[in-house]
């Protein structure tokens, strides 16, 4: 394949994209090993790609850049952390003040929770039912007591 | 092996010039909007587009950028757009939407299209207009020449 051929095949531009198969890649690394010119020819590609997309910049919130840089500080302490050989669970969390009134538990917890509903409910049902039970039956054996001293006198 | 490390494995480094080493936070003060735009392009809601910037800006992924072959920015744009499909396919799994493509549309701006913004491999793109892979793969040389002419 000719230079010219090469670089109308849009395989560069595939490539540049992330849309090329591991055969194209290959291909671009050897036309770029063959043909030092090509470097050029790929800068101004790249420049003109780098151009196109940003145009379409859209400004992010400013609160990402906190959240990466957060997470950027979290990384380094992870890193100095191995490096000191401190264990591995001591670096799985990141300090931070958290303005919020909300707390997140495990998904377990919501099977869990339900059980113990329900659970109190049939407690309470089988203790009202009990309670009352007795209550008629207290009453029965002061009626029966009541009508034996009655008979006896 | 991602995609970032077989490029850098294929290519010669010394072939374009290098950056200099850059940290997550000076990247993304660079290409941040550039990459926020492109995720937006992929994936329209606003909170999926700004997780996805934040695990693209995040990933350990970005950290190869300092030895990839090309600039940063190309390697910005990779990561964001394979970020940003990554998360379409993930919601598209999850409530599957009907192909939103002009159908037989075969201008390199369509293909352009359906090949980044949607998503799909350049091979599938093929399938879907039945036109060949190297024609969907001219498009895109087509189209940025265009985009340069213009």
């Amino acid at each position: 394949m000719s230079k010219q051929e090469f670089i109308e095949s849009g395989i560069l531009e595939s490539h540049l994209m992330g849309l090329a198969n591991e055969e194209e890649r290959q291909l671009v690394a050897e036309m770029m090993l063959s043909d030092q010119t090509m470097s050029e020819y790929v800068n101004d590609l790249e420049l003109n790609i780098k151009r196109y997309f940003a145009e379409g910049s859209v400004p992010p919130p400013e609160d990402v850049r906190e959240i990466i840089l957060l997470r950027s500080i979290r990384e380094k302490k992870g890193r100095s952390s191995s490096d000191m050989g401190e264990p591995v669970y001591a670096r799985q969390y990141l300090d931070v003040e958290v303005n919020d009134t909300h707390m997140k538990v495990h998904k377990l917890w919501r099977p869990a929770f339900i059980a113990v509903f329900i659970l109190s409910k049939i407690f309470l049902i089988a203790g009202l039912y009990f309670y009352f039970k007795s209550v008629a039956q207290q009453e029965e054996i002061e009626r029966i007591k009541t009508e034996m001293q009655l008979n006896n006198k | 092996m991602n995609e970032l490390e077989r490029a850098e494995n294929g290519l010669d480094g010394s072939a374009l010039s290098k950056p200099k080493t850059l940290t997550s936070l000076e990247v993304y003060d660079q290409y941040g909007a550039m990459a926020y735009g492109i995720i937006l392009q992929i994936l329209p809601q606003v909170h999926l587009a700004q997780e996805v910037l934040v695990s693209v800006f995040s990933s350990p992924q970005l950290q190869s950028c300092n030895s990839y072959p090309f600039t940063f920015a190309a390697c910005v744009i990779k990561l964001a757009r394979a970020k940003a499909v990554e998360a379409k396919r993930k919601l598209t799994a999850l409530a599957p939407v009907g192909a939103d493509y002009a159908n037989g549309d075969t201008s390199p701006q369509s293909i352009f299209d359906l090949a980044f913004r949607q998503g799909f491999t350049p091979e599938e793109v093929a399938g879907k207009l039945n036109i060949s892979k190297s024609e969907v793969l001219r498009s895109f040389h087509e189209f940025f020449k265009s985009y340069r002419n213009a």
